[in-house]
């Protein structure tokens, strides 16, 4: 595998953990997740996955710090002009997991937020 | 629309305020524990080099600020409409590292900022949390 190819899939690998770094952090920031609060949140409230919040947040720090050794490892490989905008896919990991997992409403408006945000990290990074 | 959007409570505005400073904060000490590192050292070389440099402290200080202010947004607003607002450190990061390198702002740069900054809007725009199901659509199990 070329060094370049090795960094594009540590970057994509960061955006996942980053993306579910900040799903934890979100379960455990809630504490008590209402009853629209998806999948995760009914796991994080229910009785057979009864995890108390703090558990969440530690996953959620681990996770975290996770993603820092991919990112930096990442930069060893890649131009930053790549990392960065490919590390901005995060903004749609995390829109696509508070959508499916939290249960949280996407839409249109915010997803063309993230578009926008997305292509402007590619033009920041040129 | 407006209506909703004005109903963010203040205490949610200056935790994401707060939030993209910290995050800054954490970007620009991060970058500096790490920089001049060979790119080929091993991973004890850059261990040694990181937890030697007092901005990886600085690093972790404003980290850990960070995380107690973030966990007091993400429980007043959604993730998916607090997380975005931290590509504004983005635009932060880009300010002061041009004006420490002396650089003049490209156009693609430039436009590049105005797109972030159409982005974060267009999220400030939408509802900062999603309501629960009404009480007679979905029945609420008993606390």
């Amino acid at each position: 595998m070329t060094p370049k190819s090795a960094g594009i899939l540590l970057v994509l690998a960061a955006v996942i953990v980053e993306s579910f770094a900040q799903l934890s952090l979100k379960v455990g920031a809630s504490g008590r997740p209402g009853p629209a609060a998806g999948l995760l949140g009914r796991l994080a409230a229910g009785r057979r996955a009864g995890f108390p919040p703090a558990a969440w947040i530690a996953a959620g720090v681990a996770l975290y710090v996770i993603e820092i050794v991919l990112y930096t490892l990442a930069l060893h490989r890649l131009e930053v002009s790549v990392a960065f905008p490919l590390g901005s896919l995060c903004f749609v990991g995390v829109a696509l997991l508070s959508r499916l997992l939290l249960a949280e409403r996407v839409g249109t408006v915010r997803w063309l937020g993230v578009c926008c945000i997305i292509v402007g990290t590619v033009f920041t990074a040129l | 629309m407006n209506q909703r959007a004005s109903k963010i409570p203040p205490a949610a505005v200056a935790g994401l305020i707060v939030a993209v400073v910290l995050d800054t904060l954490v970007q620009i000490a991060w970058k500096r524990s790490v920089a001049g590192i060979p790119e080929a050292a091993s991973v004890a070389v850059t261990m040694r080099v990181v937890l030697g440099s007092p901005y990886f402290y600085a690093a972790m200080l404003a980290f850990g600020a960070q995380l107690y202010n973030w966990l007091r947004v993400l429980a007043l607003a959604d993730l998916s409409f607090a997380q975005p607002f931290t590509a504004l450190s983005y635009i932060a990061v880009l300010a002061i590292s041009h004006r420490a390198l002396h650089e003049d702002l490209s156009l693609a740069k430039a436009a590049g900022v105005a797109l972030i900054l159409a982005g974060v809007f267009l999220i400030s725009r939408t509802p900062f949390h999603t309501a629960a199901p009404r009480q007679n659509a979905v029945k609420p199990s008993p606390p």
